[in-house]
């Protein structure tokens, strides 16, 4: 279920985008499962068009969902498996880090400059 | 809670309208929801346009029996008869239309009303709103009456076939009809505020779409127009098909799941 409410002061369009989001990660919304059109979804809540379009256009470029020409919008396994490639990444790390016998602390420490010298947080793959 | 109402958003609700709110909630296993005038003007719109659409079917019913009877003796007296039936069944057609876009535009007033706005983001399909029990029988009841409607057909006598030229015209205006009501009651948008009112939402039309599911057309019109002229076999195939519809239609309503039930369901599974 999606609420919106107009009287809040984030904008309609995050609002949606943020529980479209937290749905699809949480797994409320299964990997695969079809969205509503944006023409029925703003109808449905009383939005203009454009603001739920803009809304599934972030949810697309942050790789959340995917959009099928005519068949529709669908929740993408892209998210999924990014999430998993990191999941490995981190255990390999882990085993490196045990192998060298650096410290947990610094082995954070480390990933966090790796992090942080990349600037933004890195888009799904 | 709402905002102020726009200026188009109709009378202000009686309080007969928020009473009988209240009766349908309690009779939904929703006695602790409050009668909202959303929910309240969303009911008193769908039993106007309910009994709208039975004087539809009541009007089509008429229409095809006029032209059947102007049809009657071995040449057809009045050769318009059938293209005026064609040009009712059109009217009835662009009638429920019309009343459909009625609904939306009360349902589109009333959530303008409202400051939050809830939605599924799965939407219930046929197999949540109508359920596949009810889908089976329609069809079979639509595919019943065509088929008397074909067998008509296929006798040589003229005072037969020509009162199934008419039964076919008003079956096939009868289906559109269904048609565009079951097509109404899935796409058209929901107006809710909170998981209550969505609720409601979906039992409004579950319920629609079982009144929708009761055969009426299907049933009457075969026998209005041919139960007497028609050979002793075609009238007890036509008897033998109520009977099983009659049947199959009271076993579908004792042992089938309430509309509130049903609605739960889809929710659960949203």
């Amino acid at each position: 279920m999606i609420i919106i409410d107009a009287a809040s002061p984030v904008p309609p369009f995050e609002q949606l985008r943020a529980q479209l989001a937290r749905q699809i990660q949480d797994r409320t919304l299964a990997v695969g499962a079809r969205l509503p059109t944006i023409r029925h979804l703003a109808a449905d809540l009383g939005l203009a068009v454009n603001t739920v379009g803009r809304a599934y256009r972030e949810l697309e470029e942050a790789g959340l969902i995917e959009t099928r020409g005519r068949a529709g919008s669908f929740v993408s396994a892209a998210g999924e498996e990014g999430r998993e490639r990191v999941r490995r990444a981190a255990a390999d790390y882990a085993a490196v880090v045990a192998g060298v016998g650096i410290d947990a602390g610094e082995a954070i420490r480390i990933v966090q400059a790796a992090l942080t010298s990349r600037g933004a947080a890195p888009t799904p793959s | 809670m709402t905002r102020e109402p726009s200026p188009d958003a109709g009378p202000p609700t009686r309080a007969a309208d928020l009473r009988l709110a209240g009766e349908w909630l309690a009779r939904h296993d929703l006695a602790g929801a409050r009668p909202t005038p959303l929910l309240a003007s969303r009911l008193v719109v769908r039993r106007q346009a309910r009994l709208a659409a039975h004087v539809i079917l009541g009007v089509l019913i008429i229409a095809s029996a006029l032209a059947s009877v102007a049809f009657l003796g071995p040449q057809p007296q009045h050769p318009l008869q059938l293209p005026a039936l064609t040009v009712v069944v059109a009217g009835l057609l662009l009638a429920q239309s019309l009343l459909d876009w009625w609904v939306r535009r009360v349902d589109q007033r009333a959530g303008a009303t409202l400051s939050r706005r809830a939605a599924h983001l799965i939407q219930p399909g046929w197999r949540a709103v109508l359920g596949r029990p009810y889908a089976v029988f329609t069809v079979a009841t639509f595919a019943g009456a065509m088929a008397l409607t074909g067998s008509a057909l296929a006798v040589p006598d003229p005072t037969v076939r020509r009162p199934a030229v008419v039964l076919l015209i008003g079956m096939l205006g009868a289906t559109a009809i269904f048609a565009l009501q079951l097509r109404h009651l899935l796409r058209h948008p929901v107006v809710a505020e909170d998981e209550e009112s969505l609720t409601a939402d979906v039992i409004m039309r579950v319920e629609d779409a079982r009144v929708l599911a009761t055969p009426n057309v299907q049933w009457s019109l075969p026998m209005v127009l041919l139960f007497g002229t028609a050979p002793g076999w075609w009238s007890a195939a036509s008897v033998a098909y109520l009977l099983l519809g009659l049947v199959a239609f009271i076993a579908l309503n004792t042992r089938t799941p309430s509309s509130a039930t049903v609605a739960r369901q889809a929710m659960s599974n949203r």
